[in-house]
C-alpha cells in the first residue's frame, strides 16, 4: 500500500508536467492547426531562462520562472512571426518542416550559447515532507500545485476574458471568427505566445528534480503528442486528461508489470483508445 | 508588404549561417604553427552533439592537451619535423557513422590514427581498419568484447570494466550486506555491466534483486523506479549513466530513506557527481578513482592546465586523462617506428613506447603494457568512498 501511494504522487507529479507541456502543444494545434514539433526545444529554452535567472541574477525561484515565461512568449511571438506566419498558406508539410528546423535550430543553438553539460538548477524547496509514512519531496508538491494554478489560471482566461474568448471562438470556426472582426493574425500570436509560456513554465517546474541540458526536450517531444492524440488534438481537457493517463501508466505498469516494458506501455495504451476512439478521448469531431 | 516579409526572412537565414560558422569552425582546432615539416592528422569520430556531447567533447580535449604538448614540445620523426593536427568528426554515437567518419578521416586526411570513444563505433570501426585503408584504431571503451575481435590494429586504451566486478561487489557486500537492487541506465553498456555485476554478485553468495533499470537520458524523473527497487529492501544498489543523472539515481534514494551502499558503473565519475549531490550522499559508493585523486606524477599540472584552458567549471574526468596519455603514446611509437604512416609499424612499438613517455605526461592509472590483444594494461586502482574519503581500492587485473 505504501509503494502504492509512494508511487501515486510520483505519478500525478510527472503527469502534472506533461499535461503543462501538453496543453502548449494543444493549444497551437486547436488554433493554427500545426504540429509544432519544436515544443519541446521551447521547453528547453525555458529551463535554460530560469536557470540563468536564478544563478547569474539571483531572482528568486518563482519571480525566475515568471520571467522565463515572458520571455519564451516573446520566443513564442518571434517563431510565429518569422517562421509560421509566412507559412500560412503553405501546404501542411511545410510547417512539419519548419517546425523541425526550428527545433534543430534552437537545441544546437543552445548548445552552442550554452555547452552540452548537464546543469543542475537550484530550488529552495529541497527538503522533504513526511505524509503519512510517505517521503516527498517539497519539489513534487510545488509541482503539482503550480500546475493545478496553472490549468485553472488557463481554464479561466479561456472562459472568462475577451482575449481567451476569441481563441476559443477561432477554435471553433476560423471563417466565423474573422466575420465577426476577431484579428486572427493577433489569435495567433497569443496562442503562441501563451504555448510557449506553459513550456516554459512546465520545464522550469521540473528542472530542479531533474537536469538542464540542451537535449532535455527530446524525450518529452514524443510524450507531449502522444498525450494530445490521446486526448484529442486540439482538446484542452484531452491534454491535461490524457497528461495524467501516460504518467499514471507508466509508472504504475513499471510498478507491477515490468519497468523494461513501461515506456512501451505508454504507447500500448494510446493504440488502444486509438481503436476504440480514432479522434482520441476529448475530441470535437473534428 | 512583400519587402518587409523579404526582410524577415533574411534574419533566420543569417543567424543560421552564424550557428553553423560556429559549428564547423571547432574541427580543425588544436594545431600549432607548424614552421614546415610534415603535418600528421589524427583522426577522432564521437559524439560532438546531443546527449552524449559533453563526453565527446572531454575524450576530444583530452588529445588535444596532448597534441598541444608535442608540438609546443617538437616531434622528430625519421629525422623530420613533425606538426600533429586533429581532424574531428561527430558521429552523434552512432556505429555507421562512426565507421564512416573513420573512413573519410583516412581518405580525406590521411590520418594514421582514428580515436574512437564508444564500443558500437569502435566494432564498425574494425570492420573495416585491416582493408584497403588501414588505420591504427584508438579504442576508449572499457568493453572487453572490443578484444575479442582479435583485430590486429586496434589499441583499447581503459581499463577493462570486467575487472571491477570483484572488488566493486567484495567491498559493497562485506560493508553493506547482501541483497543487491539494480537501477542501471538501460543502454546497451548498462546491459552489460549488469549482467556482470549480476553474475558476480551471485557468485560471491548474494541475493540479486528485480531490475529497475531506466533510460538515463529520457527520464524525467527518478522518483518512481527508486521507489520500486526500494520496495524491495536492498542492501547495495547497483547505479550507473552518464555522471549528473546518476547523481539524481543517489539523491532520490537517500531522499527516500536508503542507507545502504552503491556500486557505480564506471561510465559515472564520483567528483561529477559530487557537484551534483550532498558529499555526504556518495559516502558507501564504489566507483572509478576521480583522476583529481590520482597520484601519477604528471596529474596536478593537468589538473592546473585543464582548468586554464579547457574549463573553469567542470573538472578533468578520467576520459580526459587517459585519452591525453594514449596520445603520447601513439606519438612515442610513432617516433620509434620512424613512420608517421604505417599503421603496422605503429602499432608493433606501442609496448616499447611506454617507457619512453616522460613522468609529466603521466596523469591516471598509467599502463605498463600493451596485451597481444591490443590492450594498455597495468595496475588499476578505483575508489571506496568513506566519511567525504576517496580510500583505494585495488582492482586485480586479470585477463
Amino acid at each position: 500500500m505504501e509503494l502504492f501511494l509512494q508511487q501515486l504522487v510520483n505519478a500525478i507529479a510527472l503527469g502534472s508536467v506533461y499535461s503543462l507541456a501538453a496543453l502548449g502543444l494543444t493549444l497551437v494545434f486547436g488554433v493554427l492547426r500545426i504540429p509544432n514539433l519544436a515544443h519541446g526545444a521551447l521547453y528547453m529554452i525555458g529551463a535554460y531562462v530560469t536557470y540563468f535567472a536564478l544563478t547569474s541574477y539571483g531572482i528568486p525561484y518563482i519571480v525566475a520562472i515568471g520571467i522565463s515565461a515572458a520571455v519564451l512568449a516573446l520566443i513564442g511571438v518571434i517563431v510565429e512571426r518569422l517562421v509560421f506566419h509566412p507559412l500560412r498558406n503553405a501546404p501542411h508539410t511545410h510547417h512539419l518542416i519548419a517546425a523541425v528546423g526550428v527545433l534543430f535550430f534552437l537545441q544546437s543553438g543552445a548548445q552552442v550559447l550554452w555547452g552540452s553539460e548537464f546543469r543542475e538548477m537550484p530550488s529552495p524547496f529541497t527538503g522533504i515532507v513526511n505524509v503519512f509514512g510517505l517521503n516527498i519531496g517539497q519539489q513534487r508538491l510545488v509541482v503539482i500545485f503550480a500546475s493545478i494554478l496553472v490549468m485553472v489560471a488557463l481554464y479561466l482566461f479561456l472562459k472568462k476574458t475577451v482575449p481567451g474568448q476569441t481563441i476559443e471562438a477561432i477554435e471553433q470556426d476560423r471563417t466565423g471568427a474573422s466575420l465577426v472582426g476577431i484579428d486572427a493574425n493577433r489569435v495567433s500570436m497569443m496562442t503562441f505566445a501563451i504555448s510557449a509560456a506553459l513550456a516554459a513554465i512546465a520545464a522550469s517546474l521540473v528542472a530542479p528534480i531533474n537536469l538542464v541540458f540542451p537535449t532535455m526536450g527530446e524525450a518529452l517531444n514524443l510524450k507531449v503528442f502522444a498525450i494530445i492524440i490521446l486526448g484529442g488534438l486540439g482538446s484542452i481537457p484531452g491534454a491535461i486528461v490524457g497528461g495524467f493517463a501516460l504518467a499514471l501508466a507508466e509508472v504504475f505498469s513499471s510498478t507491477y508489470i515490468s519497468n523494461a516494458f513501461s515506456e512501451a506501455i505508454g504507447f500500448l495504451f494510446l493504440l488502444v483508445v486509438l481503436a476504440v476512439r480514432p479522434t482520441g478521448l476529448f475530441s470535437k469531431g473534428a | 508588404m512583400w519587402r518587409s516579409r523579404r526582410k524577415l526572412m533574411v534574419l533566420p537565414l543569417a543567424l543560421a549561417a552564424f550557428f553553423m560558422a560556429a559549428c564547423g569552425g571547432g574541427g580543425g582546432e588544436g594545431g600549432g604553427s607548424g614552421d614546415g615539416g610534415e603535418v600528421v592528422n589524427i583522426g577522432y569520430s564521437g559524439p560532438l552533439s546531443g546527449g552524449a556531447s559533453l563526453y565527446g567533447e572531454n575524450v576530444l580535449s583530452g588529445i588535444e592537451m596532448a597534441v598541444e604538448d608535442l608540438n609546443e614540445e617538437g616531434v622528430e620523426i625519421d629525422g623530420q619535423p613533425v606538426t600533429f593536427e586533429i581532424a574531428s568528426l561527430d558521429d552523434r554515437y552512432l556505429p555507421n557513422e562512426a565507421a564512416t567518419n573513420a573512413q573519410r578521416l583516412v581518405q580525406q586526411d590521411d590520418a594514421p590514427v582514428v580515436f574512437i570513444p564508444h564500443s558500437g563505433g569502435i566494432f564498425a570501426a574494425q570492420s573495416i581498419n585491416t582493408d584497403r585503408n588501414e588505420f591504427l584504431l584508438g579504442a576508449y571503451s572499457s568493453d572487453p568484447a572490443i578484444l575479442e575481435q582479435e583485430n590486429p590494429l586496434t589499441m583499447m586504451i581503459p581499463p577493462r570494466f570486467d575487472n571491477y566486478m570483484e572488488p566493486f561487489v567484495g567491498t559493497t557486500m562485506d560493508e553493506f550486506g547482501d541483497s543487491l537492487g539494480l537501477i542501471p541506465t538501460e543502454s546497451e553498456y548498462g546491459q552489460e555491466w549488469t549482467d556482470q555485476v549480476t553474475e558476480e554478485w551471485e557468485a560471491q553468495g548474494g541475493e540479486v534483486l528485480s531490475n529497475n533499470g531506466v533510460d538515463y537520458t529520457t527520464t524525467t524523473d527518478y522518483a518512481g523506479p527508486v521507489t520500486q527497487a526500494l520496495s524491495e529492501d536492498p542492501d547495495v544498489l547497483f547505479i550507473g549513466g552518464p555522471s549528473q543523472p546518476t547523481a539524481l539515481v543517489i539523491e532520490a534514494a537517500r531522499n527516500q530513506g536508503f542507507e545502504g551502499g552503491f556500486i557505480v558503473m564506471d561510465q559515472a565519475k564520483v567528483e561529477e557527481m559530487e557537484e551534483f549531490t550532498s558529499e555526504e550522499n556518495i559516502n558507501g559508493s564504489v566507483g572509478v578513482m576521480p583522476l583529481i585523486e590520482s597520484d601519477e606524477a604528471g596529474t596536478e599540472d593537468f589538473v592546473t592546465r585543464y582548468e586554464e584552458e579547457i574549463s573553469e567549471d567542470r573538472l578533468p574526468v578520467s576520459e580526459v586523462g587517459y585519452n591525453y596519455q594514449a596520445m603520447h603514446v601513439v606519438a612515442k611509437a610513432m617516433e620509434l617506428a620512424g613512420s608517421t604512416d604505417d599503421p603496422q609499424a605503429i602499432r608493433e612499438n606501442i609496448e616499447p613506447a611506454l617507457a619512453e613517455v616522460e613522468d609529466e605526461y603521466k596523469v591516471i592509472n598509467f599502463p605498463e603494457g600493451f596485451t597481444e590483444e591490443g590492450h594498455l594494461a597495468g595496475p588499476v586502482v578505483a575508489t571506496f568512498v568513506e566519511d567525504g574519503e576517496y580510500t583505494e581500492l585495488e582492482v586485480p587485473q586479470e585477463q
